[in-house]
């Protein structure tokens, strides 16, 4: 509950809502009868971690356990962290008020690689020890979920366990197996090396890398029974997995302030730019009744009056018309509006879409990635130009008027012709608005163009690529910004430098901890915020621990290198990305899963479309 | 179709919400309550509510009208309770009503405040010197409306004001300005007295127990 010191806070800072816990669903529970006390810590504000589906998910997950209460953290504003620190605030969690540091488990979601120095700050601001060797007690125990544990190296020295692939199953063996030792009273290392020995769990300070000398990898080995490959964890069954029924509602304004529903994990298309596209294969389908039956659930027990079905690529379900046909009549009726993100302009469901804006009408965004067939064709973005007008025409004469288009800046072959049909594709969506006969009268068009900087990514075919300079890709935008031929396009794009440190993190290796901690040191945090992004305190700091951050971002990288992840197995053999890479060379595109199996080797997880090839192959 | 008027309570941790938050709040919790109420017909339908005099930030509230439309018959009492299972910890609905006066009629708020100096000398100063402003009857500010900034005396929006020191609190209880034309927000009377007697508190808690007519009854 609230002390009078935090009161006393409270009432001089910003938004106080976001730090009184209290919402409606938070789940308070006894302390003294639970044995594990599990602090989900989001670093970023509350506006944007309250929006998390992950968050929620094992929230629901680990409350369903009598035995542990979880609590939710975000990473305080500054003006907020600055009172905290200046009055002894420790950072604390919000269901209860009790300081995170004598919690159980203090776990991180990674969703993005600049939200690294928060993770820090949010450990100093609650008064634990940056590094795990630094921690001697079996609690709080530090771990790390979500996509860029795929590659955790640079988080490498503060984290105790990482914990790749989705986190339903092992986060419950994962506190059984911490409540067993904390029973037997067991130190650290003892239950670490327990703990490497659950597939899917990935506890770094077991593995010893070593380095050639000029700066990559040499090797990486496993110690003390752990795994020399940490094998990602999937759910194979979606209908039968842990969903949560009831949401914790925001007192305070979130970004995404909705029901927000999974409808199938992984992805088909095999974009070859797109990390998500292959961490979560293979891809498995929820039934159109349990998604259903969820949307209900939620929106009964929170009165949210927004639904946005999510998964990569929502036109490939199977299942979506099903769906859509049987929710309508009651999302209508109760004035619930439904969403669909992620709309491919191929398969675009145009009069699904139509029945979906009946209650209120949103936006819509296709994702062409590239400005010319040859580039798209690199990248395996399956689309073509006569698909994404046709999409446009579709929507122009279902009533739209403005319709976005996203693109990337500097993918591997790209040349100054690709960008300037960035310009071009959009003057022809443009064109197609005014070949409309049945266009609204008086009504201009607008076509906002977003082309954001590309960033390779581990486990993808792009991993070896360079990443393109900051020069070359302001170079770029100029390029870009020319060949702009009429104000009907407006035209987007963030500056390089994030982007740059991005790409650093996202393919960096453990000599990187240094860096983020004397960065933070230095006062970076709120990375990912514009005002508070110090470009220049981080190359002070590369340049003080001697690190060439170019070395990550901008290096070719050779097939036979050692990869900092390559001890991480998310069930795609680096074979296939060399192959897909070098498809990618040669601008051949590769099928779908469900036209062709391409043998990425994903079916041996056992899961969805590799299933349900098979049986149409015989 | 008709109109109700709710008296509700806006206490503990549900002070640290504006005005925009508790809107949200409430229009979810009619939802989730199955309030039979009546939809707005513009291109983003949203249920018709209306807060006739909104909290600041901050500031608690034990007596606050909210007015809805409802196109279902249903009873007084079962919209209370059906709401009260639906909001979250610090909302609560007192009672449910007919609307009896107009919003307009809304001319004058009793206020209790609170102020922890965190010195019982400090709390009995500032009780004091309060009070010989107040009744001086001049206190400049600076308040902002929607045409800008202005200095106006806010003594002259200060109907009832009596300040009284126990221990290390100062305990005020006031009636001041409140409605459409003429407002003074309390938070303001507090901070200008304040730093005119160069006190800060450390807590500070306002609560509004009630609304008023021009003549000093209560407003319905």
């Amino acid at each position: 509950m609230i002390s009078k010191k935090l009161e006393h806070i409270l009432m001089r800072v910003q938004k106080p809502g976001r730090y009184t816990g209290g919402e409606l669903n938070s789940v308070i529970k006894d302390k003294s009868a639970v044995e594990l006390r599990y602090a989900f810590c989001f670093p970023d504000t509350y506006e944007i971690g309250s929006s998390h589906l992950g968050m929620k998910i094992l929230y629901s997950l680990v409350n369903a356990r009598d035995d542990a209460w979880c609590e939710r953290v975000f990473a305080p504003w500054t003006d907020m962290e600055q009172l905290m620190r200046e009055n002894g605030v420790e950072l604390y969690a919000l269901e209860s008020g009790d300081p995170i540091k004598d919690f159980d488990v203090i776990g991180f979601t990674l969703q993005y690689e600049l939200s690294y120095t928060n993770v820090l700050n949010m450990l100093d601001l609650a008064g634990i020890p940056l590094r795990s060797a630094d921690r001697k007690g079996l609690t709080p125990l530090i771990i790390a979920g979500g996509p860029c544990v795929c590659n955790a190296e640079p988080m490498a020295e503060f984290l105790d366990i990482t914990l790749p692939g989705e986190g339903e199953e092992v986060t419950n063996e994962l506190l059984d197996l911490l409540k067993e030792h904390k029973k037997m009273g067991s130190d650290k290392e003892t239950f670490l090396r327990a703990a490497a020995k659950i597939k899917g769990v990935y506890v770094p300070s077991l593995y010893d890398v070593s380095y050639n000398d000029d700066g990559t990898v040499k090797e990486v080995t496993a110690r003390d029974g752990a795994p020399e490959k940490v094998e990602k964890r999937i759910v194979s069954n979606l209908d039968t997995m842990f969903a949560p029924e009831t949401f914790v509602v925001p007192n305070t304004e979130a970004v995404f302030d909705r029901t927000t529903v999974e409808v199938f994990r992984g992805c088909i298309r095999g974009c070859r730019f797109c990390q998500a596209g292959f961490l979560y294969r293979p891809l498995r389908e929820k039934s159109p009744q349990e998604v259903e039956r969820q949307c209900r659930a939620i929106c009964d027990s929170s009165g949210y009056d927004e639904i946005s079905l999510c998964s990569l690529s929502i036109s490939d379900y199977k299942g979506l018309e099903e769906l859509v046909t049987n929710m309508l009549p009651w999302a209508i009726d109760e004035k619930i509006n439904v969403s669909l993100p992620s709309l491919r302009a191929d398969n675009f469901p145009k009069d699904l879409v139509e029945k979906l804006n009946s209650v209120r009408r949103s936006g819509l965004t296709f994702a062409p990635e590239a400005g010319t067939q040859r580039l798209r064709d690199v990248i395996n973005k399956n689309i073509t130009e006569d698909e994404v007008l046709t999409a446009s025409r579709r929507a122009f004469s279902g009533g739209w008027t403005a319709v976005k288009l996203y693109f990337m800046l500097g993918l591997p072959t790209e040349t100054d012709d690709d960008i300037k049909g960035i310009s071009q594709l959009a003057q022809k969506v443009v064109d197609e608005y005014y070949k409309n006969p049945e266009k609204p009268k008086g009504k201009s068009v607008s076509v906002s163009v977003s082309a954001s900087p590309f960033v390779p990514k581990p486990f993808t075919p792009f991993q070896w690529e360079p990443q393109s300079s900051r020069d070359e890709i302001r170079r770029k935008q100029e390029v870009l910004y020319e060949s702009r031929s009429t104000r009907k396009v407006t035209i987007s794009s963030t500056p390089p430098e994030s982007s740059f440190l991005e790409g650093v993190f996202a393919r960096g290796d453990r000599k990187l901890s240094k860096v983020i901690e004397l960065a933070w040191k230095n006062g970076c945090k709120m990375d990912g915020w514009n005002e508070h992004f110090k470009f220049d305190t981080w190359m002070e700091a590369f340049e003080q621990c001697s690190i060439d951050p170019e070395f990550y971002a901008t290096r070719r990288r050779d097939y036979d290198e050692v990869l900092p992840w390559d001890h991480m197995d998310y069930g795609i053999p680096k074979a296939f990305f060399v192959r897909e890479s070098k498809r990618a060379q040669e601008g051949k595109t590769t099928a779908n899963c469900r036209e062709k199996c391409a043998g990425c080797g994903s079916d041996r997880l056992n899961g969805g479309v590799c299933n349900e090839k098979c049986k149409t192959v015989v | 179709m008709k109109n109700v008027r709710l008296w509700y309570k806006k206490e503990g941790l549900a002070k640290y919400g504006s005005h925009l938050d508790l809107v949200r709040c409430f229009s979810r919790a009619v939802r989730r309550a199955q309030i039979p109420i009546w939809y707005t017909e513009g291109f983003n339908p949203k249920p018709y509510m209306t807060f006739p005099l909104p909290l600041s930030l901050g500031q608690q509230g034990v007596h606050e009208p909210l007015d809805i439309r409802i196109i279902d018959d249903i009873s007084y009492d079962e919209i209370v309770n059906r709401m009260n299972s639906a909001l979250p910890i610090g909302l609560e609905i007192v009672s449910a009503g007919e609307s009896v006066m107009d919003s307009k009629e809304i001319s004058f708020a009793e206020y209790s405040v609170k102020l922890d100096f965190q010195s019982a000398d400090k709390a009995q100063y500032f009780a004091k010197q309060a009070s010989a402003i107040i009744a001086g009857g001049e206190l400049m500010a600076e308040k902002k409306s929607k045409k800008g900034i202005k200095t106006v005396n806010l003594c002259e929006m200060v109907q009832d004001f009596c300040a009284e020191a126990d221990n290390e609190i100062c305990e005020i209880k006031m009636i001041i300005a409140a409605g459409n034309t003429l407002n003074l927000n309390a938070d303001l009377l507090v901070e200008t007295l304040e730093k005119a007697t160069e006190c800060e508190d450390y807590v500070r808690s306002i609560v509004r127990e009630k609304l008023l007519t021009k003549d000093m009854t209560d407003f319905c």
